[in-house]
C-alpha cells in the first residue's frame, strides 16, 4: 500500500465527513425542494450532477446524503462489533458448553449470506432506515464474533494475563485492563474495513426498496429512483453510485492502511 | 326488438368496413400476413395469481385471459357493443330478463360444446363466494340466474333492470370457460383455464412465463377481427418481467418482439427507432385518481379535502415526468369514456385557497416544521402506494405531490408496499390517500366505486370505494342510472352523479389509466380489444 494512496484515501473521507457535518457548506439548497419544470436536467454549470425526476438537485442530495449513509454505516458497524464482542467474549472466556453453544450458533448465521440475514429481519421488523441499520449489524456480527472469540482464546493464555491472575486481579480488572485492549487493538482494522461494507450493504437494502423511504436523500436510495431511467439519464445512477464507491473504496484502502502501518511497528 | 335493427346494421357494416380495411391496409403496407412463428410477449404488470379471471379480477389476468378466452360480446371501436360468442341478444320489455342468441358450431379446447348450459355455468361459478370472484361479481349483482331456453338460446334473468349488462358482459373476467374444466379444483383451473380462445395454455411456469400454442380447431373471433379461422401465430411465449429497463433492453435486441408498461422516457427514445411501434390504448373505466378517505379525519371535513387537492401541484408533475405520453384528467371516468364529466376549474393549483380552507377548518396553526396541527394533532396523510400498480414515474409523482401539499402545512407519509400489505393497509382502514386503478367497460364503474355499497368488500375481500362515499342521494343516482336503457337521461343521470363526486373533492383525478405498448415492427397486425384495451395476439403475424 502506497503512502499517497492512503493519504487520498483520508482525504476522501475527510469530505465526506464534513459534508456529513455540515452539508450546508458545500451544498446550501434544500434535497428535497422540487422544481418539476427543471427535471432531467443533464450536468450543468448551475446543477454539476444534473437534476432527477423531481428537478431536485442532485449534487445537493447527494452532499445531504452523506450523513444519512454514513451514519448508517457506522451504527451497524457499532451494532455488528457491540454484538459481536458480547458474543466472542462469552465464547472466548465462558466454560466450554457456552463456548460450544454459541460456535454452534455463529456457525448456524454463518450458513446464510450475510445480506440474506438482513433481509430476514427486515421482513419481520418492516423495512425503514432503523430497521435497515439494524439488520446489516446483525449481518456483519456472526463475522466480528468469530474473529474476538480467536483472539480472546489466544490473549487469555498470555503471560500477563497469567501474571495478573497470580497478582490477583479481579476479573473484571483484567477483563478491562488486559483483555479488551488487546482484542480491540487487532479490531480497529476490521471496523475500519467493516463500515465500508456497512455502507454498500445499508445502500443495498435502500437500493431494494427496504431502507429509506422515497424522497429522502439517501445513496442508494438515489441509486434505485435512477435507475429507472438508466437508459435516458445517466447522471441519476452515476454519481450516488461513484459516491458509494468513494465511501467504501477510501475505509478500505485506509483500513488497510493502517493495518499495513501497525504491522511494521 | 326494434331498437336492435339499427345497431345490427352498424354492427355488419363495421364488420364488412374492417373486413375491407384489413386486406387492403395488411396487403399494402405489411404484405401478406405469413403464418406460423412465436411471438414473445413481455409484461410488466404483476404475474396473475390465478389465470382465471373469474377467480379476484385484476388487469393482469385480463391481458393474458385475452388470448385464450373470449366473452359473449364485444365492443368496436367506435363504442357499440357487437357479436361475440353470442351473436343476437334482446331485451325484455321490463328489462327484467335478457335472451342471448349463442353462436353454434363453436367448442371450448377440451373438446366441451359450447352451449347455453356453459352460460350459466360461468354465471354461477362468478356469483359462488368460493370462487371469490370481485371483479365479475360486482359486474353481475343484478343477475338472479341463467336459464337454458334451448342449447343455443341463454336467458340471463334480473333482479332489476341492468342498463351495463352488456358492457359488463364483454369483459375478459366475466368470460365464458368451459363448464367441464370449472368443475376441477380451483387450483387446478388457475394453473389451465379452458375457454374457446385462438390460444391454449399448455404450461404456466411460475416468477417466469406462461406458454401458449394455437387453436387449431379456432372458429369463434369476434365481429371486428381482421380474419377467421385459426390465429397466425403458432405460439406465444407470454414472459415476467417487472424490471422497466431490463424490458425495453429486450426489446431493442430483439429477444422479445412486444412489451406492455413502457416507461414515459422510453417510449420518446424508441420514437426515434425504425424498428419500435408505439401503441397507446387507455384503459377505460375509471381515470387514474388519487382517492381521499373521507371515512376518517381529517378528510371527514370537506374542506380539508379540497385544500389537499387545491395543494397538489399535479399539471407540472405530468408535465415534468411524463414527457407529453399523458393529458391531464379532470374526470372521474377515462377518457374513452363518452359520458365522463370533466370539471378543470374544481382541480385548479392554489396555495393561498387551500390556506384560507385549512384555517377555516381550525387547522390554524403550524409546528416547527412547518406542518399544520390541530389542538396538538399533526395534520398527516398515511400514503399506501402499491409498488405493482404503479409504475417510477407515478410513484416519482406521488413525491412531488408530496413536496408541493407540504407548503399547504400537509405532512404526507409515502408508505411503498407490495400488493398485499398495500391489500391489508386499506383493508384496516389505514389510509387517508390511495390511487387503485379500476378497470371497467363504460359507466357503471361510478356505483362500483363511489355507491355505498362499495364501502363493504367482495367475497375476495377487496372494496372498491376508497373514498369511502356514503351518499344516499348519490347512491340513488347511480342505480337509476344503472336501469335507464334511455341514454338521453342515462347521460344526464351519469352527469349529476360525477358533479357530486367532483364536488365533493373525494378524488383527483390525475390521467387515463396509461396503457403504452411498444412492438417490434417484424409484428403486424396486433390491436387493442376495444374492450378493455388488452392485446390481443389472433390478427398478429410475424414478418422474420
Amino acid at each position: 500500500m502506497s503512502r499517497p494512496a492512503v493519504i487520498v484515501a483520508a482525504a476522501v473521507l475527510a469530505f465526506l465527513v464534513f459534508a456529513a457535518l455540515f452539508p450546508g457548506v458545500i451544498a446550501p439548497g434544500d434535497p428535497l425542494a422540487i422544481h418539476p419544470l427543471d427535471s432531467f436536467r443533464a450536468p450543468s454549470f448551475a446543477h454539476p450532477f444534473g437534476t432527477d425526476e423531481s428537478g431536485r438537485d442532485i449534487f445537493t442530495r447527494i452532499i445531504h446524503g452523506t450523513g444519512a449513509s454514513l451514519t448508517i454505516g457506522l451504527s451497524a458497524t457499532a451494532i455488528g462489533v457491540g454484538l459481536a464482542l458480547i458474543l466472542g467474549l462469552l465464547s472466548g472466556l465462558g466454560p466450554r458448553w457456552l463456548d460450544f453453544g454459541t460456535t454452534r450458533f455463529l456457525e448456524v448465521l454463518f450458513a446464510f449470506p450475510g445480506l440474506l440475514l438482513a433481509l430476514l429481519f427486515i421482513v419481520i421488523y418492516g423495512p425503514g432506515v432503523v430497521t435497515s441499520t439494524i439488520a446489516v449489524g446483525l449481518a456483519t456480527a456472526p463475522g466480528y464474533a468469530r474473529i474476538i472469540r480467536s483472539q480472546v482464546r489466544v490473549v487469555r493464555r498470555a503471560p500477563y494475563l497469567e501474571a495478573a491472575l497470580v497478582l490477583g486481579r479481579s476479573p473484571a480488572h483484567r477483563l478491562v485492563r488486559h483483555l479488551l485492549p488487546n482484542v480491540v487493538g487487532s479490531l480497529f482494522v476490521l471496523v475500519t474495513l467493516g463500515i465500508g461494507q456497512s455502507i454498500v450493504w445499508a445502500s443495498s437494502l435502500s437500493y431494494l426498496g427496504l431502507g429509506a423511504v422515497p424522497p429522502a436523500a439517501e445513496w442508494g436510495a438515489m441509486l434505485s429512483a435512477g435507475r429507472t431511467y438508466l437508459g435516458s439519464f445517466w447522471w441519476m445512477t452515476f454519481f450516488p453510485g461513484l459516491f458509494i464507491v468513494l465511501a467504501a473504496v477510501g475505509t478500505t484502502l485506509l483500513g488497510r492502511g493502517i493495518q499495513q502501518g501497525t504491522r511494521l511497528r | 326488438m326494434k331498437r336492435f335493427v339499427a345497431p345490427l346494421i352498424a354492427i355488419a357494416s363495421v364488420a364488412l368496413l374492417v373486413a375491407g380495411c384489413s386486406t387492403t391496409s395488411t396487403g399494402s403496407s405489411d404484405g401478406k400476413p405469413v403464418a406460423g412463428g412465436t411471438l414473445v410477449y413481455a409484461t410488466g404488470d404483476a404475474e396473475p395469481t390465478c389465470l382465471d379471471p373469474h377467480v379476484g379480477g385484476n388487469y393482469p389476468q385480463a391481458l393474458v385471459a385475452t388470448q385464450y378466452l373470449e366473452s359473449l360480446v364485444s365492443k368496436n371501436k367506435a363504442g357499440d357493443i357487437i357479436p361475440w360468442l353470442a351473436t343476437k341478444w334482446s331485451e325484455s320489455a321490463d328489462g327484467l330478463s335478457w335472451d342471448f342468441t349463442l353462436r353454434t358450431g363453436v367448442k371450448f379446447t377440451d373438446g366441451t360444446p359450447f352451449e347455453a348450459d356453459a352460460v350459466a355455468a360461468n354465471v354461477a361459478h362468478l356469483q359462488d363466494p368460493a370462487t371469490a370472484s370481485s371483479t365479475g361479481y360486482l359486474a353481475l349483482q343484478k343477475v338472479t340466474g341463467v336459464t337454458a331456453v334451448d342449447r343455443h338460446t341463454a336467458r340471463i334473468t334480473l333482479s332489476s333492470p341492468d342498463s351495463a349488462l352488456l358492457d359488463s358482459l364483454s369483459q375478459p373476467w366475466l368470460a365464458i370457460e368451459s363448464p367441464t374444466a370449472l368443475k376441477r379444483s380451483q387450483a387446478v383451473n388457475c394453473e389451465s383455464p379452458v375457454g374457446t380462445g385462438p390460444f391454449v395454455v399448455t404450461k404456466w411456469t411460475h416468477q417466469q412465463s406462461i406458454s401458449l400454442v394455437r387453436n387449431e380447431g379456432y372458429t369463434s373471433p369476434p365481429a371486428d377481427a381482421a380474419h377467421t379461422g385459426a390465429a397466425y401465430l403458432k405460439a406465444i411465449d407470454w414472459r415476467f418481467l417487472p424490471d422497466s429497463v431490463s424490458r425495453y433492453a429486450a426489446l431493442t435486441a430483439g429477444t422479445v418482439d412486444v412489451i406492455d408498461n413502457v416507461q414515459p422516457d422510453t417510449l420518446v427514445a424508441a420514437k426515434k427507432s425504425k424498428d419500435l411501434v408505439a401503441l397507446d390504448a387507455p384503459r377505460p373505466g375509471a381515470s387514474n385518481r388519487i382517492e381521499l378517505n373521507s371515512s376518517i379525519a381529517p378528510f371527514d371535513d370537506a374542506r380539508v379535502r379540497e385544500a389537499f387537492i387545491r395543494s397538489a401541484n399535479v399539471n407540472d408533475a405530468v408535465t415534468s415526468l411524463f414527457f407529453g405520453t399523458a393529458t391531464r384528467s379532470y374526470s372521474a371516468l377515462s377518457s374513452v369514456e363518452k359520458l365522463g364529466v370533466s370539471e378543470p376549474k374544481l382541480f385548479g393549483y392554489d396555495q393561498k385557497a387551500a390556506a384560507t380552507l385549512l384555517d377555516a377548518a381550525g387547522w390554524g396553526t403550524k409546528n416547527a416544521d412547518g406542518y399544520r396541527t390541530k389542538n396538538g394533532t399533526v395534520l398527516e396523510l398515511d400514503f399506501p402506494v402499491s409498488t405493482n400498480q404503479s409504475i417510477p414515474a407515478e410513484q416519482s409523482l406521488f413525491e412531488q405531490l408530496q413536496a408541493t401539499s407540504k407548503q399547504a402545512g400537509f405532512k404526507v407519509n409515502l408508505h411503498p408496499l407490495d400488493l398485499s400489505s398495500w391489500y391489508g393497509a386499506l383493508g384496516k382502514n389505514q389510509y387517508n390517500l390511495v390511487s387503485a386503478p379500476y378497470t371497467k367497460v363504460g359507466p357503471d364503474v361510478l356505483r362500483i366505486l363511489f355507491d355505498s355499497a362499495g364501502t363493504k368488500p367482495a367475497p375476495s375481500g377487496y372494496f372498491a370505494n376508497h373514498s369511502q362515499v356514503k351518499d344516499p342521494a348519490l347512491d340513488a343516482l347511480l342505480e337509476k342510472a344503472a336501469q335507464t336503457s334511455d341514454q338521453t337521461e342515462r347521460a344526464s343521470l351519469y352527469k349529476k352523479a360525477q358533479e357530486i363526486v367532483l364536488g365533493g373533492f373525494y378524488i383527483l383525478p390525475l390521467y387515463d389509466q396509461q396503457n403504452h405498448f411498444l412492438r417490434r415492427s417484424v409484428v403486424s397486425g396486433l390491436r387493442a380489444m376495444p374492450t378493455v384495451s388488452t392485446p390481443t395476439m389472433y390478427d398478429a403475424w410475424l414478418s422474420r
